[in-house]
């Protein structure tokens, strides 16, 4: 080959290697462009999920879009990845070829996700749904609603559909939303079939033929979810496999973003209201003044999001409670409980000692709660000290955690237990009947703990003063001592004048038990004092006329 | 001559004439032919390495707690990082390939032979040491896979008689993978290993000018028996050998990008441990011995290669048959043919 030919080949080489180096510079001002949220990612459609998505596309056009927005869209992860059943599921169905079942339950999820699902039944989200069925349905299944359809005053003009009610509807809309459902099927005599009728084994598959022989199929074999409990996205939810939980309670469906779920108001679908407002409670403290702040440099869209290191800026609800920090080696958990170190949902709060099981240990005795604790909290509290010394001194946490426990401590000694003492004194002589929300009574210590008093603790767990002091404890005192005493007594006084005079007795030496302590004495001291300094008068008055 | 290139001249007494004197040898015509021209092959992509790595080595952490996520920084945030760490995988991959095709290209033209044969040494201990920055430079992304394909390599070395355990202790810096294995890694990898092959390029150039290229010695090279320039003629295939070379790393750094696979986990051991390819080989040898034995004859057959060029004559005068070294040749090829291909195939 003569040198002019190969001066014409390394021309035309150095040219298609200068093409190679601009391919390289378009690649990678596309791959800038979608980080910066400024160009659609790339989307890889496997072939087994090709004819979905250009169905779907046509009729579900949302389910796509949000899809193709995800990282599962990325990484080749289509319809069929998720919704892909064997033909043994009680809810499998044909559809177009595959055998897919409509609702993706946690145990799905973990074909893929194994730790985080093993984290997630570990936590206190997983068992959302044994809500079902407890003092608080029983308000909306009961004091709401109804447990049993019943008839309607009168027809709804424009409505010819109503016949009966259905009185569970505020447990299905409400309750069951957050907590989770009993993932119901129909049954073909008209009854519901759910995990308890199916008994799925460790696999999650039924081990009940008759069951699944009953569920109700439509006329594409498709089986019918009962609307008691699907739609829903609790996080509690039990589903037809044994498995709990849904994932997409935090991580909607179908984008699954990270960058949603590390953001406050994606908890505040349920953690808000007036029985536990933790987001407007974050919201006021400073935490959340600096996150609306700044959340533009809180580099939302990382890959991994650790505290330290991918941001410092300030603390979201996942950051404190199941992010990656730079202490831990950026280890995420799906348990938000593992940094928790008080309880505050019951009426009287609990330090955090839970069992192998992730339940809070309610034993009293020393030796015994020892030996039944898988994980104390004491480290609990350390792990959430690790969180909180990226910006602050060890100084500074200590003392607020001091502030915390007084505060915790104060609410539990002055009015939690003396109210538990005195709503159980009054059920045991009988003087209220057991059932739940019949009496004023029980509604005025409904609203002391269980919405001014977590209030009260959820405030000073974060820091809200206008929580911890005005919506909480200003008004758990003043729901002490100006209804809760007041509405006791009555009872009592009713009681002693139908007849119950040592029942009314045991109540009243109770309460006067209770407020002759030194933490309470003020409210009726100087009451006493006036009204025995009257006493005397009037007597010498009476001696004097006499 | 301009004041500039006066000025010059006085500080640099060097002619650029007498330069290109000194360097203008007279290329065999035979190496027109590109396969042999594969020697100057990996030196080309030494420098690729050279350049991407210094690259790479201001993002990457040697530590166990660090690397990987150094890595995965490189490749999924900093920019082009992924582009310069593919090079740099590519890079070695076809370095390796180089490496071998170039041995077996001098291998075959039996260029080994008196009074070469202490170049072939050399070009041995090029080939250890390649093969040894493959294997440390795989092992610090801190992969599932490398972590314990690195495990696997110090149990080996293990097992080799009365140097072997310290030769594992040296590697690992201790008796097992420790937070300050990666670091030497690291060194080995960037400084030591580098040097060498810099050194050992330098003394198998030097033997290559004071030996002359080998003449081609069959009939067909008869033919084409003659000489031509380096300067421009062998220097523009050379060029063109690099601008191809650069094109095809290019395009397999963007078609197929490195990729990052599961975190190193020192309790969780894979399913399946797989070396790089060029590792195929030996480990699909030891799962087909015993350790012991695996062990020995692998060091059996490198002491051969290293001996070979007096092997070979001491073969050619039993045998008194020349082509003996092609026949064995074969055979060796094709067993490491086949043993890679065997365990690229095999999942367990």
């Amino acid at each position: 080959m003569s040198v002019k030919a190969k001066q014409v080949i390394i021309a035309v080489l150095g040219l298609v290697f200068l093409a190679s180096l601009i391919l390289v510079q378009w690649m990678e001002v596309i791959r800038r462009r979608e980080e910066a949220g400024l160009a659609p990612h790339r989307v890889a459609i496997p072939v087994s999920s090709m004819s979905c998505v250009k169905c779907h596309q046509q009729s579900s056009p949302g389910i796509i879009d949000h899809w193709k927005g995800s990282t599962h869209a990325v990484k080749g992860v289509g319809c069929v990845e998720c919704h892909q059943a064997q033909k043994d599921d009680v809810d499998a169905f044909d559809h177009y070829g595959a055998t897919i079942a409509t609702i993706v339950t946690p145990r799905d999820c973990s074909r893929c996700h194994k730790t985080e699902f093993t984290e997630f039944v570990n936590s206190h989200h997983a068992l959302a749904g044994n809500i079902l069925a407890s003092l608080d349905n029983r308000l909306a299944e009961t004091v709401e609603g109804a447990r049993v359809p019943f008839n309607p005053h009168s027809p709804t003009p424009g409505r010819d559909d109503a016949t009966m009610v259905n009185g569970m509807a505020s447990v299905n809309v409400g309750c069951k939303q957050c907590h989770g459902s009993k993932v119901a099927l129909e049954a073909s005599d008209g009854s519901l079939i759910t995990v308890d009728e199916l008994k799925p084994d460790e696999n999650g598959k039924p081990t009940n033929p008759e069951a699944v022989a009953a569920v109700r199929r439509d006329a594409d074999g498709r089986p019918l979810l009962h609307e008691s409990s699907w739609p829903n996205t609790g996080i509690g939810r039990i589903n037809l496999d044994g498995s709990r939980g849904s994932c997409s309670a935090c991580h909607s469906r179908h984008d699954f973003s990270p960058r949603r779920a590390r953001q406050p108001e994606n908890c505040g679908k349920c953690h808000l209201g007036p029985d536990h407002p933790q987001k407007e409670i974050y919201e006021e403290s400073k935490h959340g003044v600096a996150y609306r702040d700044l959340r533009e440099h809180m580099n939302l869209n990382a890959h991994e999001w650790v505290l330290g290191k991918d941001y410092t800026q300030a603390p979201t609800c996942a950051t404190c409670h199941m992010s990656g920090h730079s202490r831990n080696g950026g280890r995420v958990t799906h348990d938000p409980g593992e940094r928790i170190s008080w309880t505050n949902r019951p009426p009287v709060s609990l330090v955090m000692d839970t069992d192998a099981e992730g339940r809070v240990i309610k034993e009293t005795d020393p030796a015994k709660r020892r030996e039944q604790i898988a994980s104390s909290w004491q480290e609990k509290r350390e792990a959430m000290k690790q969180v909180c010394l990226h910006c602050h001194t060890k100084n500074y946490v200590n003392a607020f955690y001091k502030q915390y426990d007084d505060f915790v401590i104060n609410y539990n000694e002055k009015f939690a237990k003396p109210g538990q003492k005195i709503m159980a004194g009054l059920r045991e002589q009988k003087l209220i009947t057991p059932a739940q929300f019949d009496e004023e009574i029980e509604w005025t210590w409904f609203y002391l703990w269980h919405h001014e008093g977590r209030r009260a603790r959820h405030g000073a767990s974060m820091m809200a003063p206008d929580y911890a002091h005005w919506h909480g404890m200003y008004e758990v005192a003043e729901r002490f001592y100006m209804e809760l005493i007041p509405q006791a007594r009555e009872i009592a006084e009713h009681a002693a004048e139908s007849g119950q005079s040592d029942q009314a007795a045991a109540v009243l030496a109770l309460i006067d038990e209770v407020l002759a302590r030194p933490e309470h004495q003020w409210f009726e001291q100087e009451k006493k004092a006036r009204e025995g300094s009257n006493e005397a008068a009037n007597d010498s008055a009476d001696n004097a006329s006499e | 001559m301009g004041r500039v290139a006066e000025w010059f001249a006085e500080r640099v007494p060097i002619s650029g004439l007498e330069l290109r004197e000194l360097t203008n040898e007279p290329v065999p015509n035979h190496l027109k032919r590109w396969w042999f021209c594969l020697g100057g092959t990996p030196a080309y992509l030494f420098v690729v390495q050279i350049f991407t790595g210094i690259l790479l080595a201001f993002y990457y952490q040697p530590a166990p707690n660090t690397a990987y996520e150094s890595v995965r920084f490189i490749t999924e945030d900093a920019a082009f990082g992924w582009y310069l760490r593919s090079l740099h995988k590519w890079g070695a991959t076809l370095m390796i390939a180089a490496v071998i095709l170039h041995q077996m290209r001098v291998y075959f033209t039996a260029a080994y032979r008196r009074p070469r044969e202490l170049n072939w040494v050399i070009g041995m201990c090029l080939l250890m040491a390649t093969l040894l920055t493959g294997f440390t430079g795989y092992s610090l992304v801190f992969e599932q896979l490398s972590y314990w394909g690195a495990t696997v390599a110090a149990n080996i070395s293990d097992a080799v008689p009365v140097v072997g355990h310290v030769a594992k202790r040296m590697l690992l810096a201790g008796d097992a993978y420790n937070a300050l294995t990666l670091p030497r890694f690291y060194i080995l990898h960037a400084a030591v290993l580098p040097t060498t092959i810099i050194l050992l390029l330098v003394v198998h150039i030097s033997f290559i000018r004071l030996h002359g290229i080998t003449e081609l010695d069959d009939g067909a090279a008869s033919q084409e028996a003659g000489h031509y320039d380096f300067f421009p003629d062998h220097l523009l295939t050379e060029i063109i050998i690099g601008l191809v070379l650069m094109i095809l790393l290019s395009v397999l750094a963007t078609v197929l990008p490195a990729m990052m696979g599961p975190k190193a986990d020192p309790l969780v051991t894979p399913e399946e441990i797989k070396p790089e390819w060029f590792f195929y080989v030996s480990f699909r040898w030891l799962k087909l011995f015993s350790l012991s034995f695996a062990v020995l004859s692998t060091g059996f057959i490198i002491g051969a290669m290293f001996l070979w060029p007096w092997i070979d004559a001491a073969l050619r005068k039993i045998t008194r048959n020349e082509d003996i070294s092609v026949y064995i040749g074969i055979l060796a090829t094709l067993t490491l043919i086949g043993l890679t291909v065997w365990e690229a195939l095999a999942t367990h």
